[in-house]
């Protein structure tokens, strides 16, 4: 169908000409010809006109009414007027006229309860805001940086990472440890499927790490963000890892020869590394860094050790680098900052500190781990004196006796008012896992599950709970209390709420399925950005169903676990829905940008008739 | 075995001072927290089950409220703030109503104005009924405290205090006698024979002075002032109900008697202070919530004592007419404090909690005669723990 143009003359003396159109409605019993007599007294309206809901109104038709009455600003009054601004848009767009002068008139946007009053202020202001009076003057247009800043390189933030990079836009990628991976990186297996993690995440580690579009900031924290969504500057504060990365080839000669060792932090505190290591060994960037707050040299203001600089053949290694501050300019900011874990020491009664064998489900999954320092093994720790300080610890050691009696103890902080009330989500998943990897690798070992209740309720889950029931697991229904300990033997106490028995039950590795908290830094990452958090304290989304992905400001959007905890499908879902805002915002602004640069009142079609004058 | 449930159960438990049961979500934390929850006597979890389910008669058949001493201890560590405590503790109240044939029970515990038009008018009675019989039988002159020629003649006030007692008692007895009807011959018991009673029944007298049951609990403090307050209350009475007369001579210090006046009023002085104290800060977890039966005990208690301190001083001080005007008001705390707490209020726990004791102890063995395997606490693997 041919589209026809009418010719819309503007008046000379550039006065407004508005038309107000009315829409019967059903649940609001308003009297429409009152309506009318008033707007009719406001300055500019020179029409007014009662429309049918259906038919739906006619652009064509329409296009020729507000080309004969001149008009050149329309409003649209009625309970939910919204419904038919495309039609009218079309119709003014048909009729050559500005199509952002369409305006609303919704009576009931402020509640359902329609009084004419109401209807009369809203119709007013609507007419006068049409009118210029109250008009807000757009900003002029600047142009929208095409680049994005994402902070936090666990799955959320190398996902949203690769789907914008791959795309063909610049990242940031802003990562407060000395690699990406996140908490992810720890992981032994994932649920339902029992992949292997690390096959699913490396290869998109190292994807990030060679792709040109994306830059990677490591031990990198963002200090100061300013501007607005398309026009972010933010200041990244970069620590110096003292190894130059362009030169280091990862042959380890520098950590076999420095003298300090320390607890792993990849390893959740149960194994060690030196003070100049690399994370794990599929780390990226795969090189080596230091710990500048154990370091002897950093310690002694370089008057003792620097072994390693001495060791590196390739000259790798600079004691003295200094923090720098980098500033970044950027249209977009994904969030992707993650979680921590529960201090399981807070819930005294289970032991965490006291016992050496209770551990956190995250030390469970390293110890589990075959990178993890038994290569996966589930033993139970073994005293050792230390030779240094001559005092006995707990460690794990690759041949430590085996569990008999393994324990996983459900809602550890989590679903609880004394801690956090909320639920986790994967605890109970990642818990059926534990259950499966002592059952698969101690056949002999007995593994007890206490919850409270079994959320699997993922694609998959309740299959995957059904088959860990089928592999002798014993599942028992009530939160254990807590745990005692009698002539060296440790005592799990509990209720079984099915059974209605009081349960004392020996363990001798009890692993603390500890919630999620929102990761250090959250709050105050929250008041850099001038986002918002929840009671609970994660990022909130603007809209719980309709934008789980935005935030309050135009230009940031959240990712993963940081707006609450989810697995990793889910989180791995939202990082690529977050990079489709960003994309949509980039191609939205270079459509805009494209469409600024032709005249407003273009023909859009070449055969039909002529523009107006 | 048809079970009758009663939907509005929980609701009618809140006029009893329950926090919101329906939070609970069975996690069954409590139940492994305290330390006189044992098989078979498992709780409060079974009971707040119970309660959502609204079965009264296994809770009215339950001895379990009786078994738990409120230390609070569930409800700080309850992850719902479901108050399992507070929960037994209004259980025990609507026991105590359950148990009291008269009804009078449920109507103190459940009203406010019931229960304050019941403390004031009793009191006004009393005042009125010892004036009276002050002016007429007594001595008739409100300015001698003792003597032959005493207003209130301690003759004539022990002959009253022993009606009175006999009658509370009987009353007492009669509901006792109901709570072993509802527990021992419901359907839920194991059958007992007597010879159980009889091999037990040191325990009664057992439990009811040391309250050893209590001193289990984790804190030893509440177990402490609880005994103290007993003890001092139990002395004062056999003080007035055996040596009246020895404790209303004067206005010379009868060392003898008094040294146990004094001492119990101490106690019984401390304790209530630190009682209304601990409640007004809510400073521990079985303070966190008040019934209004827990206040008009507590304000009785405190007025009682002070008062009974105040005519002593006053009759020693040479003051008879203030001494007998003092002791009116001092009676007039003293009868409804009785009348209303000793059968159908607070006190009545004194007799309740080592009857529950004991009669648990009895099902116990009962259960224990019936079953050859019985397994109090069961261990998954069969190791016994």
């Amino acid at each position: 169908m041919a589209e026809q143009v009418l010719t819309n003359t503007v008046n000379p003396q550039n006065t407004k000409r508005v038309g107000v159109f009315f829409f019967h409605s059903a649940d609001a019993d308003l009297d429409l010809q009152a309506l009318a007599d008033f707007s009719r007294t406001l300055a500019g309206v020179v029409m007014t006109r009662k429309v049918a809901v259906t038919p739906a109104p006619d652009p064509e038709k329409l296009a020729k009414e507000i080309a004969a009455a001149r008009l050149d600003t329309l409003v649209l009054a009625a309970a939910h007027p919204g419904f038919a601004k495309a039609a009218f848009t079309r119709a003014m767009t048909l009729a050559a006229g500005d199509p952002a002068k369409v305006k609303l008139a919704s009576f009931a946007e402020r509640g359902e309860i329609i009084t004419i009053e109401r209807a009369k202020s809203v119709l007013k202001l609507a007419v006068e805001g049409a009118n210029g009076a109250a008009q807000a003057k757009p900003a002029a247009s600047t142009k929208f940086n095409d680049v994005t800043l994402v902070i936090g390189g666990g799955v959320a933030g190398i996902q949203a990472s690769l789907e914008i990079a791959e795309s063909g836009h610049k990242v940031y990628l802003v990562e407060r440890t000395g690699t990406i991976g996140g908490r992810m990186a720890m992981f032994d297996k994932t649920f339902p499927t029992l992949d292997c993690a690390a096959c699913i995440l490396t290869p998109k580690m190292v994807a990030v790490g060679q792709n040109a579009n994306i830059e990677l900031l490591v031990l990198s924290e963002v200090q100061q963000v300013t501007g607005s969504a398309g026009q972010f500057k933010v200041k990244v504060l970069k620590h110096a890892s003292r190894v130059d990365s362009s030169a280091c080839v990862a042959c380890g000669d520098c950590a076999k020869f420095c003298p300090v060792t320390v607890t792993s932090e990849f390893d959740m505190g149960i194994g060690t590394r030196k003070n100049i290591f690399i994370p794990f060994p599929q780390a990226v960037p795969n090189t080596y860094q230091i710990d500048p707050t154990n370091c002897t040299w950093v310690l002694s203001e370089g008057k003792k050790c620097g072994a390693c600089v001495k060791k590196c053949s390739k000259g790798a290694v600079h004691l003295d680098a200094k923090d720098e501050v980098v500033e970044i300019e950027v249209g977009n900011i994904i969030v992707a900052t993650g979680y921590d874990m529960l201090d399981a020491h807070r819930v005294e009664r289970y032991g965490y500190g006291k016992y050496p064998n209770v551990l956190t489900s995250l030390e469970f999954e390293r110890l589990t781990n075959a990178s993890g320092p038994t290569g996966g093994k589930i033993v139970m720790k073994t005293s050792k004196v230390n030779k240094k300080t001559k005092q006995e610890e707990w460690v794990f050691e690759p041949d430590g006796p085996q569990p008999k009696r393994v324990a996983i103890v459900h809602c550890v902080g989590s679903r609880d008012r004394n801690y956090n009330a909320y639920c986790s989500r994967v605890c109970c998943m990642y818990s059926l896992k534990f259950a499966h990897l002592v059952r698969e690798k101690l056949p002999d070992a007995e593994c007890f599950e206490y919850y409270i209740d079994m959320r699997a309720f993922g694609k998959g889950y309740e299959e995957f709970h059904e088959r860990i029931h089928e592999e002798g697991v014993h599942l028992v229904r009530g939160r254990s209390m807590g745990i005692t300990e009698q002539d060296g033997q440790l005592y799990l106490n509990g209720e079984d709420t099915l059974a209605e028995q009081l349960l004392k039950q020996p363990v001798d590795m009890l692993i603390l399925s500890a919630g999620l908290q929102p990761s250090h830094g959250t709050a105050e990452l929250g008041s850099l950005l001038a986002i918002n958090r929840d009671g609970d304290g994660w990022f909130r989304e603007l809209s719980y169903n309709a934008e789980p992905n935005s935030t309050v400001r135009e230009g940031i959007y959240v990712a993963g676990v940081c707006q609450g905890p989810k697995d990793i499908p889910d989180t791995v879902a939202q990082a690529s829905a977050a990079a489709g805002h960003v994309l949509r915002s980039i191609v939205g602004a270079a459509a805009a940008a494209h469409e600024s640069a032709a005249p407003l009142s273009a023909n859009p079609d070449p055969a039909g008739m002529p523009a107006r004058s | 075995m048809a079970v009758r449930s009663n939907p509005e159960f929980i609701d009618d438990l809140k006029e009893f001072g329950a926090e919101d049961v329906a939070k609970c979500y069975q996690c069954g934390n409590c139940s492994a927290a305290c330390p006189h929850s044992k098989a078979p006597h498992i709780f409060p979890r079974r009971a707040i089950k119970c309660l959502q389910l609204g079965l009264e008669e296994p809770l009215r058949a339950s001895l379990d409220p009786w078994l738990c001493y409120y230390c609070g201890d569930c409800s700080t560590q309850c992850p719902r703030g479901a108050e399992p405590g507070e929960t037994m503790m209004s259980l025990r109240r609507w026991l105590t109503s359950k148990y009291d044939f008269t009804g009078i029970s449920r109507l103190l515990y459940t009203s406010r104005t019931a229960e304050l038009v019941a403390v004031l008018g009793l009191a006004l009675l009393t005042g009125v009924g010892f004036l009276a019989f002050g002016f007429s039988y007594g001595g008739g002159n409100l300015g001698v405290y003792d003597g032959p020629g005493a207003f209130l003649p301690t003759h004539y006030v022990h002959i009253f205090d022993w009606t009175m007692g006999i009658v509370l008692a009987l009353l007492l007895s009669i509901n006792s006698l109901r709570m072993w009807h509802f527990t021992m011959r419901s359907k839920y018991a194991p059958h007992a024979p007597l010879s159980l009673y009889v091999r037990h029944v040191m325990l009664l007298p057992y439990h009811f002075f040391t309250q050893k049951k209590f001193s289990e609990c984790e804190k030893r403090m509440p177990w402490i002032q609880h005994l103290v307050l007993m003890l001092s209350y139990l002395t004062m009475l056999i003080l007035i109900m055996v040596f009246l007369r020895q404790m209303q001579a004067g206005p010379q210090v009868n060392w003898y008697a008094h040294f146990f006046g004094y001492l119990s009023a101490i106690g019984l002085l401390g304790t209530t202070i630190l009682s209304i104290r601990g409640r007004i800060r809510k400073d521990a977890g079985y303070h966190q919530h008040s019934h209004d039966s827990d206040w008009v005990f507590l304000i009785l208690l405190a007025y009682v004592t002070l008062t009974g301190i105040a005519q002593h001083v006053l009759h020693r001080a040479g003051l008879p007419l203030a001494a007998n005007i003092t002791y009116v008001v001092h009676l007039m705390g003293v009868v409804p404090m009785l009348v209303l707490e000793v059968p159908f209020g607070k006190w009545s726990h004194l007799a309740y909690r080592p009857l529950g004791v004991f009669l648990a102890r009895v099902q116990d063995a009962a259960l224990e005669q019936s079953t050859t395997e019985a397994a109090p606490l069961v261990v998954l693997d069969g190791a016994k723990g």
